[in-house]
């Protein structure tokens, strides 16, 4: 069940891989995959239960996925030392005000459009 | 003397070990999730936490960064796959997005432009000179993404990914709290906000707070990583 999830989910990030080379370099492999099997699903109606199975069990370790690039920091610790406060200052800085601006902006929007259908 | 153990083959044959790297990964991650159920306590999300634990037992065995690359090899690539399988919650939730699209499209235009040319024009207020802001524009992006992006437009591609990384452990960290205290609480903009400037790192932290949530964040994240991919070049060819 889960293997065939799995089959799935790795022969699409090989042919995101294939069209990346061919057609679209300034995409990288795992995204032009995302789009191509989002597009797959949309066309066949339904997301198979070992899909499901597979997709949820694999987003669930997500953030461990994520951990080997994250150590990736550690060679660049004297260049970020270096002009610590610059960089700390504006990945904060515009981090949480851009986070807040969309969560809000999105939010506005979505009460917007409830409150006109109920006008309508 | 044929009694004595050879301690040092023995450590040797340890931290040069294929598994190495995944082993400890697991165990930082398995020690970090723990510690982060028990306390909440915002300063220990997994990742930064179990990344710091890393780095501190390379340093302490001695090893570098490229070694350790190559003995995680099993979970990092797994990465793509799991970018794939973003696609199944988009599609699961495909009727709420549907019923949304107008407040997605216009969230992803004012405040994808927004994100990108704030953390560029503070970059430029501090004084940082024109390679660190093409390194810089890309940073809510998804890495591969954004080091694509970076090479394109004349950043560094290693500093462009330790940006991307400190952004999303940033977004995971603050994020949930601070849109709770500035009274954002519908799950498709709690979704949107963590994804759109959070990326990966954020997607994670926002599936853990619902299906819906995660199926907006990951919506954004994608979104943004190909608007990103194909206008940020254009812009800066065009612009700058």
């Amino acid at each position: 069940m889960l293997l065939r999830g799995l089959t799935w989910l790795v022969l699409f990030q090989l042919l995101g891989t294939v069209l990346n080379v061919l057609l679209v370099p300034m995409l990288p492999g795992p995204i032009i995959g995302l789009l191509l099997l989002f597009a797959a699903l949309l066309l066949r109606g339904s997301a198979s239960e070992s899909l499901q199975v597979a997709a949820s069990s694999l987003l669930r370790y997500l953030p461990l996925l994520l951990v080997p690039p994250a150590v990736g920091v550690m060679v660049y610790t004297e260049a970020i030392l270096q002009d610590f406060w610059a960089i700390v200052g504006v990945l904060v800085i515009s981090l949480l005000l851009s986070l807040v601006f969309t969560g809000w902006l999105m939010q506005a929007l979505i009460q917007r459009q409830s409150r006109r259908r109920e006008d309508a | 003397m044929t009694t004595m153990l050879d301690w040092h083959a023995a450590w040797q044959a340890l931290i040069h070990h294929p598994l190495f790297g995944v082993g400890i990964t697991l165990a930082a991650f398995q020690l970090s999730f723990a510690a982060y159920e028990k306390t909440r306590w915002v300063f220990l999300q997994p990742v930064l936490l179990s990344a710091l634990l890393v780095i501190g037992v390379l340093l302490l065995c001695g090893l570098s960064y490229a070694d350790y690359a190559d003995s995680a090899q099993l979970l990092t690539v797994m990465l793509g796959p799991a970018t794939v399988a973003l696609a199944v919650p988009l599609y699961l939730n495909l009727r709420r997005i549907r019923e949304l699209f107008a407040p997605i499209v216009i969230t992803l235009l004012v405040a994808g432009v927004t994100a990108t040319a704030l953390g560029m024009a503070l970059a430029w207020l501090f004084g940082a000179e024109r390679m660190i802001l093409m390194t810089l524009a890309p940073k809510s992006v998804t890495s591969p993404i954004a080091m694509l992006v970076a090479e394109q437009i004349g950043g560094v591609v290693a500093l462009a990914a330790v940006f991307v990384m400190i952004t999303g452990v940033l977004g995971a960290i603050f994020g949930p709290a601070l849109l709770r205290r500035c009274g954002v609480r519908h799950p498709a903009a709690r979704g949107m906000a963590l994804g759109l400037t959070a990326h990966a790192v954020g997607t994670a932290q926002a599936l853990q707070e619902s299906d819906e949530c995660g199926a907006f964040a990951a919506l954004a994240m994608s979104l943004m990583g190909v608007m990103t991919a194909v206008l940020l070049p254009l812009v800066v060819t065009l612009l700058l």
